[in-house]
């Protein structure tokens, strides 16, 4: 096991000249959850990159009224910059490609992909996945579907080129509205990437259903686990249902069907329902896994055991299932009627008191303890406030009635980047800085670390706080262009942009210092505080841990 | 050895249990989204949900008593952006008596030089209402083709079922709107009728 | 369902609480002016600064022009917005306390709780019952919302398309209103041969402003009807708290009533393709008789058919082409309801 080490970076090397045997098959076919594990984290920087970058031209855009850059771009895809439809068209190409980079190409990889495939085996003592070869799928479907969503962009449709349906794709802008064969390379991304999640979620299902250690019970396993697994469960139910709809709308583009036209008897609406039946559990399955890697840091940190354990495992399983009789409170400017609205309102302010339970059991969990403010532990705290003001105006959106004047503003783009943007993805750093000596060997700077989460934290909320401002005011998402008044608030958010992606700057320079620089990390390096399986394993832990099963001692956790 | 062999395979076998029970779940769910189609179909036209009117035939339509109440209902009629045809009712507003048979008559013509079929989606506002709006005969029960500047008066026998009286979600309503919307279903010579994708 | 039933209830308790808002929706209908006939006169209303549009820096809702949305604003400004801020501090000082008071240096030891019944009870059901507050308003808003018009309603009913909206209005002799985005100086044209923004002196904002606004009656309830040609639009007018998405293939309902004549802009709400960004909403309400005024001044345009209860406005194809009633059909329908 001595030679582990030497492995990882001999791999880590080969990345950059020279391409021994053995490179192909273990970064190509391979079955090892960690390898697969890092796979996910690095295609989920990438696609991450990406998305970032088109939202950096969104921002870039909106710092002021008037269309400035989108006809320097438009040429890139394909259209003639000079047709401005097509130009407007590329405005809705992008907000429906930063949608879906994001949501299916770089949280959901990142956070289960990355995250779930390297410490779910490691925590619950399992020596790999159930199923590594059907693992190296799911990874392979998440790049094609990526690829598939990328082609689309340089294919027509309709005004111009590209899919420019938002990442709802609702009927019928995505059927009539949309002729060309862009939003089928749209819908076809999804499918592969929905087969690739699925196939996930068995595989993490089985894994911590039938692989745990002896004696790692399902009331001992550490919160992360409980989270990956209601979060499976999640994706089991939820993304069918979207494969379902998308498959309809496909068939309803190119071979005369009706699901959704009414001209047929199909209802547009219908598809609506569909969407969010799985659009909302899966904002639950972007954030759920985060909920699990910031319970573990808390812990860790305070060197106390996390405060109601079965609360938070149960709080987490009570939001899975709320999450799906919820899903109309998406569409309460669509001519619900008065008891439907009703009940969405009442359903939706339910999921409020788990996410209460969660938030206070984190303080709690604090409370008493002996905190160490580790880089992950600031991230951790910065995602317990950020979250908790995306958490607040979700219940400001629950309001049926009031959501009637914010229902597609500015206010519910702020409120699910508050949640997603400032909480899944400071949950992913958090996470990483959490493990990335653990999954590298190598030990970052907490300095850069901790300068990355203030200029990070800066920069986010001068992004998404004016927002409520402008969706308060009445400003419409989706939209390239707007009235004067809204200058104000616009700008500064553009600003806070500059800020967040230069905190990103400081992320990349330490990776590369911790590569470069970093010292050899030990074994745990968190000291007392870090109890779960993963920190009795080397750092990196060797390419097949547990061969001899680790025997959980009653008592070992929470 | 043996005994681990055995171990090994009886962790697969178990390993395939789980997974086959897990696929089943999202193949469940994958029928489920497509039965979601004819099942809220089934789910509009018991409850009136989406403003969804219910269809009677004559024998049914003769058990309801006239309540003497009225009720104005008003009619409302829209073409989809790529049908030729003209499409009015003949009344905008009527007043009726709630549970006795009325007829409302709706005109359309066909503005372009082909044979044009259509077929007429509805609902009813207020959309608590749409379950006691009953229709006996409609134009949008059936396709519809016009030949090139043919027009045509379209009946439409309804009544209002007078349980609407007693719904305490009705007791507001003051006037009911049926609105239709013809939309292509196909364009040109009736043969070619699979030729065309519906809708355009 | 029950919830309707209980919404009511809810909304009682709620009058009884002396938050009444008993005059809601119950204006007496404006009794219908005989006008003269050929006194059809309209010159666009200037907009007030900051009356139906955003502001510049501005951090809240925009000021509401009907009793839903003043409802709504109450229950945003002084129920919701309250009750999360609170909420949010809380987290915060919580957060600060811990951090300062079981750090490592503060705190060496840890210690090992990590369960305690009753609070864990208190931050269960404390969050319920502040939800509970939270819903009673809430529930009565949307009962409120779903009032249907009264009878004798004037009905106007609306048409997305990509990219303009059309204003029917059946009970005025059934013409429409065809209103686009006016170009903004300096950028590509958005509808060509429409105007630029600020060549009449009446032109609200650029981005919000348009050729032909959709004029109502100010000071009674108005039955919307919202429809949509080809894809799905939402028609929005944040200072009316009104959104109602335009779905092709049926029509949906919703009263509006605006408390004062002005000028209301809003946006499409619903993406919609290229230029949804550009097909802007401009309600004008005026005063009953101006308004009238304005229904003379269109082809065909006749003052409420309808106004009377029991009168059926009949037309027949030949005499009613498209969207052109001769004006004796008004008279003549006004004669019938004698």
């Amino acid at each position: 096991m001595a030679t582990t080490a030497e492995h990882f970076q001999a791999h880590a090397e080969e990345h950059h000249h020279d391409h021994k045997p053995g490179f192909f098959a273990r970064w190509f076919m391979s079955t090892n959850h960690k390898d697969i594990g890092t796979m996910y984290l690095i295609f989920a920087i990438f696609a991450g990159i990406i998305g970032g970058a088109v939202s950096g031209v969104m921002r870039a855009e909106l710092a002021a009224p008037g269309i400035q850059y989108l006809q320097y771009i438009s040429p890139w895809v394909g259209d003639d910059p000079s047709n401005f439809n097509a130009t407007l068209h590329l405005w809705n190409v992008l907000i429906t490609a930063h949608g879906l980079i994001m949501v299916f190409f770089m949280v959901m990889p990142a956070i289960i992909g990355g995250f779930g495939n390297w410490f779910v085996p490691i925590m619950i003592g399992a020596p790999d996945m159930a199923f590594p070869r059907m693992n190296n799928i799911s990874f392979w479907l998440t790049v094609a579907g990526f690829c598939s969503l990328m082609f689309s962009a340089f294919v027509p449709g309709g005004t111009g080129m590209g899919a420019g349906t938002g990442w709802t794709v609702y009927a019928p802008l995505s059927t009539t509205g949309s002729p060309g064969p862009a939003v089928d390379f749209g819908i076809f991304a999804l499918h592969l990437s929905g087969a690739g999640s699925i196939m996930g979620a068995i595989n993490f299902i089985t894994t911590i259903f039938n692989m745990r250690a002896p004696g790692m019970t399902m009331h001992k396993m550490p919160l992360f686990v409980w989270s990956v697994l209601v979060t499976a469960f999640l994706l089991l139910l939820s993304l069918p249902v979207l494969a379902a709809a998308i498959t309809m709308l496909l068939t309803d583009r190119n071979f005369g069907t009706t699901f959704f036209d009414p001209s047929g008897g199909g209802d547009p609406i219908l598809y609506q329902h569909l969407f969010w039946f799985f659009g909302h559990p899966e904002v639950y399955i972007m954030i759920l896994p985060g909920f699990g890697i910031i319970s573990q840091i808390i812990s860790t940190f305070s060197k106390k055991p996390v405060f109601g354990y079965l609360g938070m495992a149960y709080a987490m399983v009570a939001i899975g299932v709320v999450g799906f009789i919820v899903w109309a409170h998406h569409m309460y400017a669509t001519g619900l009627s008065v008891n439907t609205k009703m009940y969405f309102t009442a359903a939706t302010m339910v999921i409020a008191v788990p996410t209460g339970i969660k938030i206070f059991s984190w303080i709690a969990t604090m409370w008493g303890g002996s905190i160490e403010f580790k880089s992950p532990m600031v991230w951790a705290i910065g995602f317990i406030f950020l979250f908790t003001v995306g958490g607040v105006t979700g219940v400001v959106l629950a309001n049926g009635g009031v959501d009637d004047v914010l229902h597609d503003t500015y206010y519910v783009v702020a409120h699910f980047h508050y949640v997603l943007s400032l909480g899944a993805v400071t949950a992913l750093f958090a996470g990483f800085y959490y493990w990335f000596p653990k999954m590298s060997g190598k030990m970052h700077s907490e300095f850069l670390a901790n300068l990355h989460f203030a200029v990070f934290f800066v920069g986010v909320n001068m992004i998404f706080f004016p927002m409520h401002f402008l969706g308060l005011q009445g400003m419409p998402r989706r939209y390239p262009d707007y009235a004067e008044a809204y200058t104000y608030w616009n700008h500064i958010a553009t600003i806070g942009y500059m800020i967040m992606a230069s905190s990103l700057v400081i992320w990349f320079v330490n990776i590369i210092y911790a590569f470069t620089a970093g010292k050899q990390a030990e074994d745990n390096y968190w000291g007392e505080g870090a109890t779960t399986l993963e920190w009795t394993l080397s750092s990196p832990p060797p390419f097949h841990q547990f061969e001899t099963l680790p025997v959980i001692e009653e008592a070992a956790h929470h | 050895m043996t005994g681990q062999i055995s171990a090994v395979e009886r962790a697969r076998q178990s390993n395939r249990k789980v997974a086959t029970v897990a696929l089943s779940i999202a193949l469940g769910m994958l029928g489920l989204g497509y039965a979601s189609v004819p099942l809220y179909r089934i789910f509009c036209q018991v409850t009136g949900y989406g403003g969804t009117t219910r269809r009677v035939d004559i024998a049914q339509a003769a058990t309801v008593k006239d309540s003497g109440r009225e009720m104005r209902v008003r009619f409302d009629a829209n073409v989809a952006r790529d049908m030729p045809w003209e499409f009015k009712p003949l009344q905008r507003t009527d007043t009726v008596s709630i549970g006795a048979r009325d007829m409302a008559l709706f005109w359309a013509k066909n503005d372009s030089n082909q044979t044009v079929t259509g077929t007429a989606s509805f609902n009813v506002e207020p959309e608590q209402a749409a379950k006691y709006f009953n229709k006996i005969q409609c134009f949008c029960f059936t396709e519809q083709t016009l030949k090139p500047g043919e027009e045509v008066r379209m009946p439409v026998l309804y009544y209002i079922d007078p349980a609407i009286l007693d719904d305490p979600d009705n007791k507001d309503v003051a006037e009911i709107t049926l609105s239709y919307t013809f939309h292509v279903t196909s364009i040109g010579d009736a043969k070619t009728l699979d030729q065309n994708k519906p809708g355009g | 369902m029950t919830s309707g039933k209980h919404a009511r209830a809810l909304g009682n308790s709620l009058k009884a609480l002396g938050l009444s808002l008993a005059s809601f929706l119950t204006i007496a209908a404006v009794p219908a002016i005989a006008q003269d006939a050929a006194a059809g006169s309209y010159t666009p209303m200037k907009p007030t600064e900051g009356v139906g549009m955003p502001v510049p820096e501005g951090i809240g809702l925009q000021d509401q022009y009907s009793k839903i949305g003043e409802y709504g604003a109450w229950i945003h400004n002084d129920v919701l917005l309250p009750i999360i801020t609170i909420i949010t501090l809380l987290v915060l000082v919580l957060l600060i306390v811990v951090m300062v008071r079981f750090n490592r240096r503060a705190n060496p030891v840890a210690s090992k709780t990590s369960h305690n019944t009753v609070i864990e009870v208190i931050w269960t059901l404390v969050p319920v019952l502040i939800l509970i507050g939270i819903a009673v308003p809430s529930i009565d808003l949307i009962a409120k919302q779903y009032k249907p018009a009264p009878k004798g309603a004037l009905t106007i009913k609306v048409t997305g398309n990509q990219w303009f909206w059309t204003y029917g209005y059946p009970d005025n002799g059934d013409f429409e209103v065809v209103s686009n985005m006016l170009n903004v100086p300096g950028q590509p044209t958005i509808n060509n041969g429409v105007r630029e923004v600020g060549s009449e002196p009446w032109d609200g904002p650029s981005h919000l402003e348009v050729d032909n606004r959709m004029v109502v009656p100010a000071g009674e309830p108005i039955r919307l009807q919202v429809t949509a040609a080809d894809v799905i639009h939402s028609f929005a007018v944040p200072s009316l708290w009104f959104k109602l998405d335009a779905v092709p293939g049926r029509i949906n309902e919703k009263v509006l009533m605006i408390e004062k004549p002005g000028v209301y802009y809003g946006q499409c709400s619903e993406l919609c393709g290229a230029k949804h960004g550009y097909m802007p909403i401009a309600v004008e309400a005026l005063p009953r008789d101006k308004y009238d005024a304005w229904v003379l001044t269109h082809a065909g345009g006749v003052i409420d058919g309808q106004k009377a209860a029991g009168t059926d406005t009949d037309y027949l194809p030949g005499e009613q082409p498209a969207g052109a009633a001769p004006a004796a059909d008004a008279s003549a329908a006004a004669a019938e309801a004698e």
